[in-house]
């Protein structure tokens, strides 16, 4: 039919169903005057118009059905007698099988209707290339891939006999431990699936099986997507085509963004959430849950890894305020936590042994200067025995020699070497590198800035710009140090060892400014620039580690320090000291990743060096009584941790007197461990003690002092006795104000522990400004404790909720 | 492999076409979300879930929600994709049942797994909707408005007021055009009288 017939057809239709039924044949035979078809034409289209009930009329989901039906159960896939159907879904239909020989069952993917278009065989052969790359006991993996005779292709994955995840929890009645430990499994399947860069995308119960074993199962890569590919096909991605489950995608899923690690942390989130339903409220885990479904992904858990080790640490019950008050702690710092006690424990050996080292430098430096062997030799012999002996040559060396006391002698000393002002600079440096370890940074800035005025050289712009990093001025810190970078590229031969010290330096402001990627980018170079160098090379890779460890990439930092270990080891010699620090550092890792039984053996590895290099009464060895202390707290084994600390305490006492920061930092821990324990009466005496020693040994005015007190406010918090707390932290909080730059961690600390006095004697108002207060300041800090955010907030609401309370009863 | 999917001279003219039409692609993707909101629904329909409201045109909708982003799609306005996904949505279907045909009549590659065990057994509507198809292709030839508006309305879950806004027509035009192609095409599908010409 042509047009124009159709349009004549038409008019007429219309025109006879305008007309009285009765009317119309007559009016068709008149209209169409002779031409029999195109009557009959329109009077069949009369006929069919009156009639319901065709096809055009049916809904399209009726059509649709018929059309796509249901599988039924078929027969036979390569060696695999189908049994049943276990699961459809939008790709693909999967079947139990059974092999005809050997009896074992398997589960049998088979993409439906392939032909309607290749996009979804590619995503079918995607879900296959993925899954062969994730060989883990809680991945069911695959075993076999291949096609049918039509070109239909299939795959054969292992058979997971099992019970979703929460249908399992329900059924046992499992209790929250039993919960959280199968979590933990697919946070390792999750967390194996992203180290082999492929996002999962898809987590939910239904896709996370339990066997009579108790073994989980992660099942259904098939909207998985390689992180590789993400960037390569960023478009592709962004438009997958998403088939995901709203109840647990991200918000960033359903906005259809681009994804990637952090829509897993999202969903495993609330599989957690749903997984511990009331069993979760108010505390610790209600938290978890919090962050790792973060409506922003870049407030979430970095990692799966940090979302497991939360978990991890919440089942070894790491009390939620252990972390903070520790004395010289800072928020997520290694060194701080780690380190630094053992140097600033050790400084009188090591002290020392710094001042030899730098004139034994300088006595090679001027062995072939006019000014002759013997004299420099002579001079600094002086130097030393006066160092030692106080100009007393009788008595040796006195038993309560201090580090302080020590470097004021130095100094003294160094004041005499006036004819020799490079030397004099150098050892300015030196003790001012000392009072900075020992945190008098203003001795340490007035000998720097001694030592440049003598002597500009690269190594003491350098230390000046370290000591900008303890000062927390690290814009400041920035330029220094690249200055001195510069500095030394320029006066320097290429492949000076100053060199890559200078950029190991620049590496370490980065990661105080929380640069990691950046960090890593120049401490990299420097282990480049190393060359042959294997004690230099050692310490990059040391500093490296670090940033890895700050940047919570454990297994690289681990990495990272066991070749420096190796190193050492080969270099120094089994026994040394420089393999003992490692050795704190792997026991570090170990913490952190809720190993507690393997850090305490590392611990008391680097323990038992030091014991062997310092002897029995060392405070070197007093602080490795202190790291395997921690580590047995965690493993609640806090009888031993006590008589540990004790032995270290008793060290101090007999090393610095019994008023000494040493002392009053060992009593700290032990003051910790009494809290743990619910000791609070010793505790208190612990920390008491050691406000009496700060006060004594700072003159009534120090950052420490407050810490103190906040620690001992601490102790009569736990007991319920709020007013005395209150008292307390309010001093602290005087006095970090009063010694401390205004927006500092301790004043955070200070004012949600006063928050929380205020809170329980339901002064809300009060209670909120001072909370929220502190928890602005956390905010603002490089990288803040989850620890504390996560203790304000849940404060927070508390403090709310009883606002609205107060409310309803007025 | 894969359907392919034609437009005409004067669609591929419209704003946003072209792109679509070149891009591969996302006419594949087009097809897949197509195929899977079918099946979905279909599977709805199985179960008779009352909460179930599933329409062509919420499954129109869900489609376009998830392609929204596609750059191609993401040129067109919302009622040309609805225009496009109405003709996804039919060659999917003619080209299942063409599939189903094939193999009731055993012209079908031989296949070890049969995914329908009452093939041949229950009354389908492949047949009359393969007499649909090409009766729209005859339509389109004598009025490519009229088969458009079949096309949007029983595939895609077009309402009349997006149809008549699509087709730059009055309501009352659009449903004088409607009457007249239903009952042609009904003609040409009756088993008796149609005469297909």
């Amino acid at each position: 039919m042509d047009s124009s017939r159709w349009e004549r057809v038409q008019r007429l239709f219309h025109e006879a169903l305008d007309l009285a039924p009765g009317a119309r044949e007559e009016y068709l035979g008149r209209a169409c005057e002779g031409d029999a078809a195109l009557a009959a034409e329109v009077w069949a289209m009369i006929e069919q118009d009156r009639k319901a009930a065709q096809l055009l009329d049916r809904p399209l989901e009726e059509v649709a059905q018929d059309l796509l039906r249901a599988p039924a159960t078929p027969g036979q896939i390569g060696a695999y007698r189908l049994e049943r159907v276990l699961g459809e879904g939008g790709m693909g239909t999967v079947f139990l099988g059974v092999r005809a020989d050997l009896g074992s069952r398997a589960a049998i993917k088979v993409l439906r209707d392939a032909w309607i278009s290749p996009a979804r065989r590619e995503r079918f052969g995607a879900e296959q290339r993925t899954l062969a790359g994730l060989n883990h006991p809680n991945i069911a993996g695959l075993l076999d891939a291949d096609m049918l005779p039509d070109g239909t292709p299939y795959f054969v994955m292992e058979y997971v006999d099992g019970e979703h995840l929460d249908a399992y929890c329900n059924r046992v009645d499992a209790i929250r431990e039993t919960r959280l430990k199968l979590f933990l499994q697919v946070c390792r399947a999750v967390q194996f699936a992203h180290q082999q860069a492929v996002i999962h995308r898809d987590i939910k119960p239904s896709n996370i099986l339990v066997t009579s074993d108790g073994v989980v199962k992660l099942l259904d890569f098939g909207i998985a997507r390689q992180l590789e590919s993400l960037d390569r096909e960023a478009e592709a991605t962004r438009t997958a085509v998403r088939f995901f489950t709203p109840a647990y995608a991200s918000p960033e899923q359903l906005r259809g963004e681009s994804l990637g690690v952090a829509t897993d942390v999202y969903s495993l989130g609330a599989v957690l959430r749903g997984l511990l339903g009331d069993q979760q409220a108010g505390g610790d885990l209600a938290v978890v849950c919090q962050k790792a479904t973060h409506e922003d992904a870049a407030r979430r858990y970095s990692s799966v890894e940090a979302l497991a080790r939360d978990i991890d640490h919440y089942l070894a019950h790491k009390p939620l305020e252990a972390r903070p008050d520790r004395l010289g702690y800072r928020a997520g710092k290694f060194l701080r936590r780690n380190r630094e006690p053992v140097i600033a424990a050790g400084l009188v050996a090591m002290g020392t042994i710094a001042l030899i080292a730098v004139f034994l430098i300088q006595l090679r430096a001027e062995r072939n200067s006019a000014l002759g062997e013997a004299a420099r030799a002579q001079r600094i012999q002086r130097f030393m025995l006066n160092l030692f002996q106080g100009g007393d040559r009788e008595a040796g060396p006195a038993k309560d020699l201090s580090v302080a006391t020590l470097v004021e002698r130095g100094v003294k000393e160094a004041q005499a070497l006036h004819d020799d002002p490079a030397a004099q600079a150098e050892l300015y440096r030196t003790l001012g590198e000392i009072h900075q370890k020992l945190g008098n940074l203003a001795q340490a800035e007035s000998l720097f800035d001694s030592a440049l005025e003598r002597h500009a050289e690269p190594a003491t712009v350098l230390a000046l710009g370290l000591l900008r990093v303890d000062q927390a001025k690290l814009a400041e810190a920035e330029r220094l140090v690249r200055q001195g970078l510069a500095q030394a590229r320029a006066t320097l031969p290429a492949g000076h060892p100053l060199i890559a010290d200078a950029n190991d330096a620049l590496g370490k402001v980065l990661e105080e400014k929380g640069e990691y990627g950046a960090a890593i980018a120049v401490l990299d170079e420097s282990a480049r620039m190393r060359g042959k160098d294997e004690t230099g090379l050692a310490n990059s890779l040391y500093e490296l580690a670090n940033v890895h460890f700050y940047a919570g990439h454990y297994s690289q930092s681990q990495a990272l320090n066991e070749r420096v270990l190796a190193i050492r080891k080969r270099v120094d010699g089994e026994a040394h000291p420089g393999v003992a620090e490692v050795l704190v550092n792997l026991g570090a890792v170990q913490q952190e990743l809720g190993h507690y039984a393997e850090a305490e053996q590392f611990h008391r590895k680097a323990l038992a060096i030091h014991q062997a290099f310092y002897g029995d009464q060392h405070p070197v060895t007093a602080s490795g009584l202190t790291m395997v202390a921690r580590a047995l707290v965690f493993e609640k084994k806090t009888d031993e941790a006590r008589g540990l600390l004790l032995r270290a305490v008793g060290i101090q006492e007999s090393v610095f007197g019994k008023a000494h920061p040493r002392v009053a930092s060992a009593l700290n821990e032990l003051g910790n461990v009494a809290m743990a324990r619910n000791r609070y009466e010793e505790a208190r005496a612990a920390f008491t003690r050691m406000v009496e020693i700060y006060r004594e040994v700072y003159a009534g005015k120090h950052y420490l002092i407050g810490i103190a007190t906040s620690n001992l406010g601490n102790a009569y918090l736990r007991e319920g006795e709020n007013a005395k707390a209150e008292k307390l932290f309010r001093e602290a909080l005087a006095m970090f104000r009063e010694t401390l730059p205004g927006e500092h961690l301790n004043i955070a600390i200070a004012r949600i522990k006063l928050g929380r006095t205020l809170l329980r004697q339901k002064r809300y108002a009060e209670a909120k400004a001072e909370t929220s207060g502190g928890f602005t300041i956390l905010n603002k800090q490089v990288a803040p404790s989850v620890t504390w955010l996560q203790s304000a907030r849940a404060d927070l609401a508390e403090i709310e909720q009883g606002m609205r309370r107060k409310d309803a009863v007025h | 492999m894969g359907i392919e999917i034609s437009f005409s001279a004067d669609e591929l003219a419209l704003p946003g076409f072209a792109g679509l039409a070149g891009d591969r692609a996302a006419l594949d993707q087009l097809f897949s979300v197509t195929y899977e909101e079918l099946r979905r629904l279909a599977s709805i329909l199985k179960r008779r879930d009352p909460a179930a409201s599933l329409s062509p045109t919420t499954l129109v909708n869900e489609a376009w929600i998830k392609l929204a982003r596609t750059p191609a799609v993401a040129q067109l306005s919302d009622l040309h994709f609805k225009r496009i996904a109405a003709r996804a949505m039919r060659q999917v279907l003619i080209a299942a049942a063409r599939k189903r045909n094939a193999d009731k009549r055993g012209a079908g590659p031989g296949m070890t797994v049969v995914f329908d065990e009452s093939l041949g057994g229950v009354p389908s509507c492949d047949e009359e909707l393969l007499a649909l198809d090409a009766a729209l292709d005859r339509l389109a030839k004598m009025n490519p408005r009229q088969a458009l508006m079949v096309e949007g309305r029983f595939f895609g879950g077009l309402e009349g007021a997006e149809i008549s806004e699509l087709l730059g027509i009055s309501e009352a035009t659009m449903l004088r055009d409607w009457r007249a192609a239903r009952a042609w095409l009904a003609q040409q599908l009756a088993p008796v009288n149609g005469d297909g010409q």
